[in-house]
């Protein structure tokens, strides 16, 4: 491609491109959608080992809610976990139980799992209204957006903007937090990337713009950035390099 | 702030729950008198010691029960609504 | 100037490799870093820092620890700065408070002369008879009295907010503080250690506890170290705790930061304030707490005086007239208030050095120097019964003279949280009476243990309690001194000297003499809370820190009562002034945005606030408001308009109840509605008030979309969750509201617009009539169509993926460019609905209206056998009708009412305007407002009142003012 891609080249946008790109986010194609793959700068991936904040809001991710969604999803060899806790599947997607029959499942950092496609599939290729109870879908990657803070400064970052106790040794890896963060109910989730601290946060998509203010507010101090998804890649890269 | 213990959630801070009102028994709308529905629209008992009442975890619009003491402020138990409505309430 | 700076190692909190200059009064003063500014202007002579409250008496500090309103000073933004613990501010000008003049002459010193009369409850007697008469004194008493000058303009600085957690809080970084942090830290417990000094150790690194006066220093050194070594403890220094509530939530304030701590367990390990000794003119600069002047030494190197007097009733007070000494301050005499001389080594060494002492005598007066700003002397006399003395006085001169009476426990978080403070008569000490239910430990001066032996074991045991208490495992119980050890002689039990000229201020902060509280007690306010309330004792800013123990003792054995087992009174939150700034924060406002709200800015919109989104008011210029809202009307009126309605709750009602929870919610009948249909839906509560209303679409059997007001979506989405947590359907309820963009295009030429970018929805009123839903694709975007007639157009409203909503918007916009498409507000779409006489809940509607009085009863079935306000609306029907909503228009010319003016009947109000619009359409206002039952008849005239008091007359018309039959919307 001779130009950039600019997020309104594409019908799907995210819910905060404009941020991003006032932020001299660098773009790539995925999911129907431009994602910031970059801010440039200084070694990114040593940004989001410190402290940085990803937007994946344009990521798949699918939800299914109501009577019979977590039996039904059992029935498509999906690990459903506990509620309020967060799984990864065999494919790399991850999945959030957010209550008994309340569930969404992401795919991965490098988008290669395919699994949230392969159960929207599988839930619409079936009888509706449905004879058994099986959920329903949820909208989930338009209801929420979904952003990622990382890095060893993430829980005391939180610690500004959210009242539960999410410091690593107290909030295990796989556990969800259905809380308010910076006054907007939201679900935190730690799931790290390889061996740096991950919250997952998941948010009302309207107020993605408020929000994405409010958590770079609290990450200045700790030189807080915006990182891409490159860098979330990197770090995930090199870890799995390592080990 | 006081803490509350979400039966789904778990402990958190009271501004993260929405007070419902006591538990009450709604008296069948076609038996009951006008008297009846209005105390039940209108009064609550404001009872003086351990109530039932209906609270809500806002992040999660999670509805559950909360068994409170008004005299002290100390929440004695909380659990889910289904401990108490079991079965599919039917309007005839 | 610095003649008064003492040399290393004193003035342990200051740099002296960083010289910095405090600016006071307008004048330059030398100082160092870690200065206050108290002890910056001590160093420099200076001692006066501001002029009391009503008398406007020159005043410096009697704590050095901002425990009284003596030391309260001006900042340029910032009123009532407690310049004793205020750190020297860079560059900018520190002013005293209280004065008109200067601060060495204050014309208001007048008001002192005047003081006979201005008894205790002056204002009551004298401000509040005849009625009314108060407000012309308001002003002038304002201007006198108050603390400093609020700038109106102070700009917000930066403050934030962050929450910590801890199994163990400890309050104070004292020796038993720090011991109990230690302690606790031991058994693994995460510790946060919270002192409001810049520098861990309390006492020890100000007073002496030994003849050599180098335990407190070593001992501070040794725990500090520890502490600082220790991984699990983290410590908040030049911090205060200023609240204890529920739960162990600790608000911490920083700095311009705010810290919500939740512990486990708290250790409070206050320590213990010293009290003020009573006597004519106590007040005079220059006279403070033995501990002050000890802080003075110590923490800042700056010699308090040069000549003193210690006026002692405990050894401590030996102990400072040692400190003085050591700092080259001349003693002049020791004045020890008991009768028996003291035995302690203190004593004995302050005789070695030729002090002479006073037994049983105390300072009965003290003498100003010129102004009232300095001390000039002591009147010394002999105690001969409970605060009478012989008569016989003696002068010593003196420009110092510090005070060692005794201590109350700094216990007003203990307070805070439930516990109390308690009179014993034997110590003459307040003590803990209890704490706080499970999970509170106090050690230390606060709990009464003044020894330093006693205070370190307590704080060990306080350790492992709070460990215990915050569910670690902990090894056996340590054992504890006696209580309260060293507590008894600490505290004389009347250090109070009533003199015939008066001027023997109990309270600080508000000027108040002995006689002011004897007189509220002659004046029948015989009752400590109504002698607080009557004379505002203890009600300054200090809240009684240095006034609450003498006014006590004075006030219930005034009052005849005992003082074993007296209560303090209530003691509030904050513990220290907070700023708003800081308690404010970050002050987080969530804003929702709709998926096109950066468009609607590029084209000129004007935002207004719709719950908590922004929706456009409308388009361009506010200097041509009208005539914009005017095109946006006649653009969905003659072509196509477009509107952003994203902000429209949107609820997925799915499973085999779906039918039977609309029904039960809503007043319609929703079992029979056909898939593929929208079907209005009108919500009550249970007494039968309108409480929202939307449109329900049938996506198939089970499976309802449901729209609902932008600000009653949470409400109504929380109601359904929460009755059907009672009726148990089998229903899935979701809000999907941020989920979808939508808009509506309306007007006679949609159709066109639309069909330009549909290609699997057959668009023909027959295929897809009006109230028809489909679902399909716009612009290539996956979409849910409705056929609505808000607006009373043809029209379509366009429900999208929120993330492809902005591609909706560009795509409509650009292919209804050629058929003169505009984009509309929320202010055309009033005007617009209400030419229909379509109404808005909340607008039309107020939180008593039943459907009946607001023309619904069309959207009620009958038949059906419950829903959520049935019962009360069937109660009300049967009921003759008090109020009804109708549709009016007015005479040409007549001017507009406003939304909210009052329709009359006589003198008797009967309802009011709730809408009202210049249609263009019609060419005439149309509007709607309740009337009489009786006045609804078409024709019908009924006045309204404006704002102005003019009556004006409306005529009650049918609705739909605009295309009566319909025609337009179902094309």
């Amino acid at each position: 491609m001779n130009t950039p891609l600019t997020p309104q080249s594409l019908a799907r946008r995210s819910f905060l491109y404009r941020k991003l790109a006032g932020l001299g986010a660098r773009f790539a194609a995925g999911n129907e959608a431009a994602i910031a793959a970059s801010f440039g700068g200084a070694d990114e991936a040593a940004a989001a080992r410190n402290l940085g904040l990803a937007d994946l809001s344009p990521r798949r991710r699918v939800g299914f809610k109501g009577p019979g969604a977590a039996d039904w999803l059992a029935s498509q060899g999906v690990t459903v976990p506990e509620i309020n806790r967060c799984a990864a599947q065999a494919d790399g997607a991850m999945l959030f139980r957010l209550g008994a029959n309340d569930l969404m499942i992401t795919t991965d950092i490098g988008a290669t799992a395919a699994l949230p496609d392969r159960l929207a599939a599988a839930w619409a290729a079936l009888e509706n209204p449905p004879q058994s109870p099986r959920g329903f879908p949820m909208p989930r990657q338009e209801g929420f957006c979904w952003l990622v803070l990382t890095g060893q400064h993430a829980a005391a970052a939180m610690a500004k903007i959210c009242g539960v106790d999410l410091r690593p040794h107290r909030f295990a890896a796989g556990e969800i937090a259905q809380t308010s963060v910076a006054r907007l109910s939201a679900v935190v989730a730690r799931a790290d990337i390889s061996d740096t601290l991950a919250y997952q946060l998941f948010a009302d998509s309207a107020s993605a713009e408020y929000w994405w203010d409010c958590i770079l507010d609290a990450m200045q101090e700790f030189g807080g950035r915006p990182v891409g998804t490159e860098a979330l890649a990197a770090v995930q890269g090199a870890a799995s390099g390592r080990a | 702030m006081k803490i509350m213990k979400c039966p789904m959630n778990g402990p958190r801070n009271i501004s993260e729950f929405v007070w419902g009102g006591e538990v009450r028994e709604m008296p069948d709308p076609t038996a009951a008198s006008d008297h009846e529905w209005a105390e039940y629209v209108f009064i609550e008992n404001n009872t003086k010691g351990v109530v039932r009442e209906w609270w809500m975890h806002a992040p999660t619009s999670y509805w559950f029960i909360a068994e409170r003491n008004t005299e002290t402020d100390e929440i004695v138990r909380t659990y889910p609504a289904t401990e108490l409505y079991n079965s599919r309430r039917e309007f005839k | 100037m610095s003649s008064h700076r003492l040399p290393q190692p004193y003035g342990i909190l200051i740099d002296r490799s960083k010289a910095i200059t405090l600016r006071f009064e307008g004048r330059d003063y030398p100082a160092f870093q870690g200065d206050t500014i108290t002890s910056a202007l001590f160093a420099n002579g200076q001692r006066v820092l501001s002029r009391s409250f009503k008398y406007h008496r020159p005043r410096g500090t009697l704590s050095m620890l901002a425990q009284e309103a003596n030391s309260l000073v001006q900042l340029p933004g910032e009123p009532s700065v407690r310049a004793d613990t205020t750190a020297v501010p860079a560059g900018i000008d520190v002013r005293g408070q209280n004065y008109l003049g200067s601060l060495s002459r204050d014309w208001l010193t007048v008001i002192e002369w005047i003081g006979p009369f201005l008894p205790v409850g002056f204002y009551y007697k004298a401000f509040y008879k005849p009625k009314g008469v108060w407000k012309y004194w308001e002003k002038l008493v304002r201007a006198l009295a108050g603390l400093g000058r609020i700038d109106e303009h102070a700009h917000h600085g930066y403050a934030d907010k962050a929450y910590l957690f801890a199994d163990v809080a400890v309050i104070g970084g004292g020796a038993a503080g720090m011991q109990a942090a230690l302690d606790a830290a031991g058994t693994g417990a995460e510790v946060i250690l919270i002192d409001d000094q810049p520098r861990l150790g309390g006492a020890l690194n100000y007073a002496r506890f030994d003849v050599e006066g180098r335990r407190g220093a070593r001992l501070a050194e040794e725990l500090r170290g520890r502490v600082e070594a220790a991984r699990n403890i983290q410590v908040l220094t030049d911090a205060v705790c200023t609240g204890w509530f529920a739960d162990n939530w600790l608000p911490i304030t920083q700095g311009q930061r705010l810290y919500k701590l939740r512990a486990r367990s708290v250790v409070i390990a206050a320590g213990a304030l010293e009290q003020p000794m009573v006597f004519r003119n106590n007040d005079l600069p220059g006279i403070m707490y033995g501990s002050a002047a000890q802080r003075l030494i110590r923490l800042y190197g700056v010699k308090p005086g040069h000549r003193a007097v210690v006026a002692t009733a405990n050894d401590a007070g030996y102990a400072v007239a040692l400190d003085l000494i050591e700092a080259g301050v001349t003693v002049a005499a020791v004045v020890d208030l008991r009768a028996e001389p003291s035995a302690s080594p203190f004593a004995s060494a302050v005789a070695a050095r030729g002090i002479t002492v006073h037994q049983q005598h105390t300072v009965s007066e003290a003498l100003p120097g010129p102004g009232k700003r300095s001390l000039f002397g002591v009147e010394i006399d002999a105690i001969t019964g409970r605060g009478v003395t012989a008569g016989r006085p003696h002068r010593i001169e003196c420009d110092l003279l510090c005070t060692s009476v005794g201590y109350t426990p700094a216990g007003h978080l203990v307070c805070h949280s439930g516990g109390q403070l308690v009179y014993d008569a034997e110590l003459a000490m307040l003590v803990i009476d209890r704490l706080p239910g499970g999970s509170a430990v106090a050690a230390g001066a606060v709990n009464a243990a003044f020894d330093l032996d006693a205070a370190l074991a307590e704080g060990t045991y306080a350790g492992w309690r709070a460990a215990q208490l915050a569910g670690l495992n902990v090894g056996a119980e340590p054992r504890r001194p006696g209580a309260r050890a060293g507590a008894a002689g600490q505290n004389h039990p009347w250090p109070i000297f009533p003199h015939p000229k008066g001027k023997e201020f109990i309270d600080f902060d508000e000027d108040l003499q002995v006689k002011d509280i004897l007189n509220a007690l002659a004046d029948g306010y015989d009752d400590l809370d109504l002698v607080k309330r009557y004379s505002t004792v203890v009600m300054g800013p200090s809240q009684g820190r240095h006034s609450a123990l003498n006014n006590m003792r004075l006030a219930t054995v005034g009052a005849g009562r005992e003082l074993q087992g007296a209560t303090v009174t209530t003691q509030r939150p904050p513990f220290q002034p907070e700023l708003l700034e800081v308690l404010g924060g970050r002050g987080f406002q969530p804003t929702r945005l709709t998926a096109m709200h950066h468009r609607h800015l590029e084209l000129g919109a004007q935002s207004m606030p719709a719950g908590v989104w922004l929706r456009p008011a409308y388009y361009g210029a506010e200097s041509r408001r009208a005539e914009n809202i005017a095109a946006e009307v006649r653009a969905v009126r003659e072509n196509v308009g477009l509107i952003d309605v994203g902000t429209l709750g949107k609820l997925e009602i799915r499973g085999p109840d779906a039918a039977e929870l609309l029904n039960r919610m809503y007043t319609f009948a929703y079992a029979k509605q056909p898939v593929g249909r929208s079907r209005y839906v009108l919500m009550t509560d249970g007494t039968g008030a309108i409480a929202d209303d939307g449109v329900a679409c049938r996506v198939n059997e089970q499976h309802f979309y449901v729209t609902a007001t932008t600000s009653g979506v949470d409400a109504v989405y929380r109601a359904m969750m929460r009755w059907n947590a009672e009726w148990r359907l089998n229903v899935d309820i979701a809000n999907v509201t941020a989920a979808y963009a939508a808009v509506n295009l309306a007007g006679p030429k949609s159709r066109e617009v639309l069909s330009r970018l549909v290609t699997d929805i057959d668009l023909g009123s027959e295929a897809f009539p009006y109230m028809g839903v489909r679902e399909g694709h716009v612009a290539g975007v996956p979409a849910r169509l409705m056929r609505v007639g808000f607006v009373g157009e043809l029209g379509y409203e366009i429900h999208v993926p929120a993330s492809q909503g902005e591609h909706l918007w560009d795509a409509l916009m650009r292919e209804g460019a050629a058929h003169g498409i505009r984009a509309f507000g929320v202010e055309a779409q009033r005007v617009l609905r209400l030419e229909k006489g379509h109404i808005i809940i909340g607008q039309d509607t107020d939180g008593l209206t039943f459907p009946q009085e607001a023309e619904m009863g069309w959207a009620i079935a009958a038949s059906k056998p419950f829903y959520v306000g049935k019962r009360a609306i069937d109660v009300q029907a049967a009921r003759p009708l008090t109020r009804r909503l109708v549709g009016f228009t007015l005479a040409a010319g007549t001017t507009l009412p406003e939304e909210c003016n009052i329709t009359v009947r006589g003198s008797e109000i009967v309802g009011r305007v709730t809408s009202i619009a210049m249609s263009a359409s019609l060419g005439k206002a149309v509007g709607l407002a309740y009337v009489a039952p009786d006045q609804t008849e078409p024709g019908t005239r009924f006045d309204i009142k404006l704002g102005n008091g003019t009556t004006i007359q409306g005529e009650v018309v049918p609705v739909p003012f605009y295309d009566p039959e319909n025609k337009r919307q179902e094309m």
